[in-house]
């Protein structure tokens, strides 16, 4: 498809990228405007404007699914919300009899006085306006999405998805048998359709497409903004490595929540217009099968791509509504010409699930990218960037604004005491204490398992700690969860390397920043100037930290990060660290899996950015690299601290040598002048 | 009818559902267990076992409730019908799993549910579109006699029912604990990768756990056309859910977990029903929220391996 993609643009390659994408974009547009002009038949033009609103669904499931990662197959619910908050308070539905009370909202216009319908007394009847809902109904919508989402958003994906469906499950049967409020499974009846100055939009499908391809619009537009902005990197953070984002200062619960919440506030939208143009509304417009269909369109157009989704929408919506119907028909009268009875009487319209059966599976085993990748192409390396000499960057001219600056006051910067983990009946760490002063390098080594990556996980929120207190400048940070730690200046690196894969280096290293940026919803959609400059020194700022690792990440900064070296993603794992600003930087084996050249260059590097005053806390295996480096040396054993000193100390200690060596061995090593 | 005799009258009925969302959990649970994958498809493996055992109960002649068997008739016709379906299931399990699942197996995020839910909506059209919407009446050669215990009463089917059922778990048991290949799953649910090392055949066992969920599944379909009498397209997705709640509630990977768990959903079901009515799903689906935010290990310990 991407090569037909190609294809297809060739004639026109010699127009200017840019500028092919707005022509592009003003072709799309001229053709929705002018389509009930030249297409004037009213079936086809209803088949679009509900088409419209299924890419509206899809656009919203799309920020939970494909931005944030969280399999929702419940999402007819909200939609289900949306319509059912505007079909009860602009119907004859609920009719409370009428007192003083209503005054208030009568001269709002939301309700009239009526005579009711046993003759004696006024009742109240709700006219919300169709306008007033659409915000409304979003509004509730979320409100219920964030209720719903609160308890189950910390479960691991694949239960959130059956949670979800539950969930989407049950509004139905709300529905259905809360008959007072929704008049149960025969339906709300005598919906208002939406009145514009004064006008009524009937039954004539042509206003509600007008209403149908604005809101797409709207939601194209809100979905971009929000994916291209600190918030949609934070979302797709979470997508590709929870605990990774958590670490570079997201907030899980809250961006969870935010994407589950604008999801929803998308579809009660969607809810309000569908059942305004329906005029009616019943549980069954909103079951499971609902849910299921807006994720074929998902699946089918590309999870996580805006354009995408909205395509998926709409061949699909019109396959169903429309093709299906066309094509039976011209199968049968084809089957009259060659005298087929059965194919006179096939009808294909109800075998629209079989498909959406096919297509899911089709899709996922392959082409599970969709019609429209989310995933830009990405520019590859010029011959000359490939070839370049490798430059090792800047280290006794290092200077970084903003990084660093911690002075060697002997104050520590990191106390951790006495701290006991234990995970069932193996204490990983039993009463370590640890003292990282200010701007120093301290080194913790010790056997593979002595405890040493779960010290840094105590430290960053990862694993709770039994007993004990860990203090960062003074402050306790023991028992926070890891995005506030990481806001302190504790920022760390991996072991196993937790990048985001499909992120870009540059967006790596934004995502890092997070913490460090404010841009909230409603700027990252208005991008107002401020969030403009932010956004622009974030990358800057970004650029500057990849100028430490010289010319080997600048010019990769649009590449994805799974296509980059071993050696290249370690560096990106430091330099999104550093580009959260730290004051204390943790590093987990920093150069495993790095050749000679490669260790002592990041060697050198690390040792410059702590001559900028960055307290580095570093866990290592070659003992050169730790006898450069570390002012202080810690051994772990067995999760207890077994010796600290100096590292030509501790080479000699006779404990740290059983550890490593084993008793025996110790005479031998008596003459081993370098254990690495 | 006295409270005793009703509270009596439906546990009865809910030991029978019970049985059934047992047998329907365990397919879950292996499955969960050795792959972590939540398997929809599940649900409709079970609608079609339940129509596998409708054409094989047809083919002997049976229609509705018309025709009764006893004695060695009954046994050999319930006996081919419980072994027709328990290896077409099984087999359609198989089937999914090697073509739509193997090749997706190392792909990471949602890719492979997705894919079990396309699976199962293909399953639930087909057979809609072949057999029609309306529900069909399901041939039971069994004897309508029952016994009254006071006001209540428990049908020899019922009794059928917990007796095939309990057969099928206890052999299940003994087959995951005492069999090499039941050895094989356990280690490889435990530590796929150290499994592979230890030359466990990987794929096997995977194929093994969707044929025996699915069989199962598929005598959980017959056990439901012989309780209620009728069968439709329509029964796996509710039937599913619960039995998927019964997984969770239980421990999910945990074999008894599973039994513990169908046997609570179906007791809550019957007893539930009688109180809550219309609301009993969603008290049911509220226990399966509950259960994940609050012991998301089941009452019996979660066994699966854990993917970082």
């Amino acid at each position: 498809m991407s090569n037909a993609l190609t294809v297809l643009t060739r004639p026109v390659a010699w127009i200017p990228e840019a500028r092919r994408r707005q022509l592009g974009l003003a072709i799309v547009i001229a053709l929705a405007v002018s389509f009930p002009l030249w297409h004037d038949n009213d079936a086809d033009i209803d088949s679009m404007a509900n088409a419209a609103a299924y890419a509206v669904l899809a656009l919203g499931l799309n920020i939970v699914v494909g931005f944030a990662g969280l399999l929702d197959l419940g999402y007819a619910a909200f939609f289900a919300i949306g319509a059912y908050t505007y079909g009860i308070l602009s119907s004859f539905q609920l009719q409370p009899p009428w007192t003083d009370f209503w005054v208030t909202f009568q001269w709002l216009g939301l309700v009239t006085k009526m005579a009711a319908d046993t003759g004696s007394g006024s009742v109240v009847h709700f006219t919300l306006s169709f306008w007033l809902a659409l915000p409304l109904s979003a509004a509730f919508a979320a409100f219920w999405g964030v209720l719903f989402g609160a308890p189950t958003l910390r479960l691991r994906g694949d239960y959130l998805a059956i949670v979800t469906l539950g969930f989407g499950e049950i509004v139905p049967i709300v529905v259905r048998n809360w008959s007072d409020l929704t008049n149960g499974a025969a339906g709300l009846n005598g919906v208002a359709a939406p009145h514009l100055f004064g006008w009524s939009f009937g039954v004539n499908s042509t206003p509600y497409y007008y209403v149908a391809i604005c809101l797409v619009a709207l939601l194209i537009f809100v979905s971009i903004r929000l994916r291209d902005s600190r918030i949609g990197r934070a979302w797709m953070a979470i997508r590709e490595d929870e605990i990774a984002a958590g670490c570079m200062g997201v907030n899980l619960t809250r961006f969870k929540l935010l994407a589950f919440a604008i999801g929803a506030a998308f579809g009660g939208m969607t809810g309000v217009f569908y059942v305004a143009k329906l005029q009616t509304a019943t549980p069954e417009m909103f079951g499971f099968p609902v849910s299921v269909m807006i994720l074929v369109m998902i699946v089918f157009g590309g999870i996580g791509s805006v354009w995408g989704v909205v395509l998926g929408a709409f061949i699909l919506q019109l396959l169903q509504s429309w093709w299906l119907e066309d094509l039976t028909g011209w199968i049968n009268s084809f089957g009259t010409l060659v005298g087929s009875k059965w194919l006179q009487h096939v009808d294909l319209v109800p075998s629209i699930e079989l498909i959406f059966g096919f297509i899911l599976v089709g899709m996922m085993l392959y082409r599970r990218q969709g019609l429209i990748p989310a995933v830009r192409k990405q520019a590859a390396l010029s011959f000359e960037q490939q070839h370049a000499v490798v430059q090792r960057g800047g280290f006794a001219d290092l200077k970084l604004q903003g990084l660093g600056g911690d002075v060697r006051t002997g104050a520590a910067a990191l106390e951790v005491k006495g701290v006991t983990v234990r995970f069932g009946g193996l204490t990983a760490l039993n009463t370590v204490d640890i003292t990282v002063p200010n701007a120093s390098v301290v080194a913790v080594i010790g056997p593979n398992g002595s405890g040493k990556s779960t010290l840094f996980n105590a430290i960053t929120g990862l694993v709770p700690a039994e007993a004990g207190s860990i203090r960062f400048h003074g402050e306790e940070v023991l028992g926070l969860p890891p995005h506030e730690i990481l806001g302190k200046g504790v920022a760390r690196t991996f072991q196993n390397l937790r990048l985001f894969p499909n992120l870009t280096v540059m967006e790596n290293a934004l995502v890092g920043q997070h913490a460090r940026l404010t841009t909230g919803v409603f700027r990252a959609i208005f991008r107002p100037p401020g969030t403009r400059a932010e956004e622009h020194a974030a990358r800057i700022w970004a650029m500057e930290i990849f100028a430490i690792f010289g010319n080997r990440l600048a010019p990769r900064v649009t590449q994805m990060v799974s296509g980059l070296s071993y050696a290249n993603r370690r560096r990106i794992e430091i330099a999104r660290a550093l580009a959260s600003r730290p004051r204390i930087l943790l590093l987990d084996e920093p150069t495993a899996g790095m050749n000679p050249a490669e260790t002592l260059e990041l060697a050198e590097q690390i040792k410059s950015l702590n001559a900028l005053g960055l307290t580095v806390l570093l866990i290592e295996h070659k003992l050169d690299v730790v006898t450069t480096l570390a002012d202080t040396v810690y051994v772990l054993d067995h999760g207890e601290v077994i010796a600290r000193g100096r590292p030509d100390e501790v080479r000699r200690d006779e404990e740290v040598l059983r550890a490593y060596l084993g008793r025996n061995a110790q005479a031998a090593a008596a003459g081993v002048t370098s254990a690495a | 009818m006295t409270l005793t005799d009703l509270i009596v009258q439906q546990t009865i009925n809910g030991l029978s559902l019970g049985a059934m969302y047992a047998l329907l959990a365990l397919g879950f649970t292996l499955v969960y267990g050795i792959l972590e994958l939540i398997n929809f498809s599940h649900f409709n493996v079970f609608m079609v076992g339940s129509f596998i055992a409708f054409w094989v109960l047809q083919m002997f002649g049976l229609t509705g409730q018309d025709v009764i068997l006893t004695g060695l008739p009954l046994a050999m016709v319930l006996l081919v019908a419980f072994a027709v379906t328990m290896v077409g299931s099984g087999a359609i399990g198989v089937l999914i799993e090697r073509l739509c699942l193997r090749p997706l197996r190392d792909v990471k995020g949602p890719a492979a549910m997705i894919t079990t839910i396309g699976v199962s909506y293909i399953l639930f059209n087909v057979i809609l579109l072949s057999m029609g919407a309306e529900a069909l009446n399901y041939p039971n050669p069994l004897p309508p006699k029952r016994f009254h215990i006071g006001d209540a009463i428990l049908d020899v089917r019922v009794i059928l029912i917990w007796a095939v059922a309990l057969v099928l778990m206890v052999a299940l048991w003994l087959f995951v604990q005492k069999s090499r290949i039941g050895k094989a799953m356990r280690a490889t649910a435990q530590d796929p990768e150290a499994a592979r090392m230890m030359g466990v055949d990987v794929d096997k066992v995977v194929m093994m756990a969707f044929f025996l969920g699915s069989a199962l599944a598929g005598a959980g379909g017959l056990i439901f056309g012989l309780y209620y009498n009728f069968t439709s397209f329509l029964i796996g997705f509710t039937a599913g859910l619960r039995a998927f709640t019964a997984a969770v509630l239980g421990g999910i990977g945990n074999v008894p977990g599973a039994m513990l768990g169908g046997v609570i959903i179906g007791l809550i079901e019957a007893l539930g029903g009688q109180i809550a009515g219309a609301w009993t799903d969603v008290i049911i689906f509220s226990i399966l929220v509950l259960v994940l935010v609050f012991k998301p290990s089941g009452l019996l310990g979660r066994m699966a391996p854990t993917k970082s």
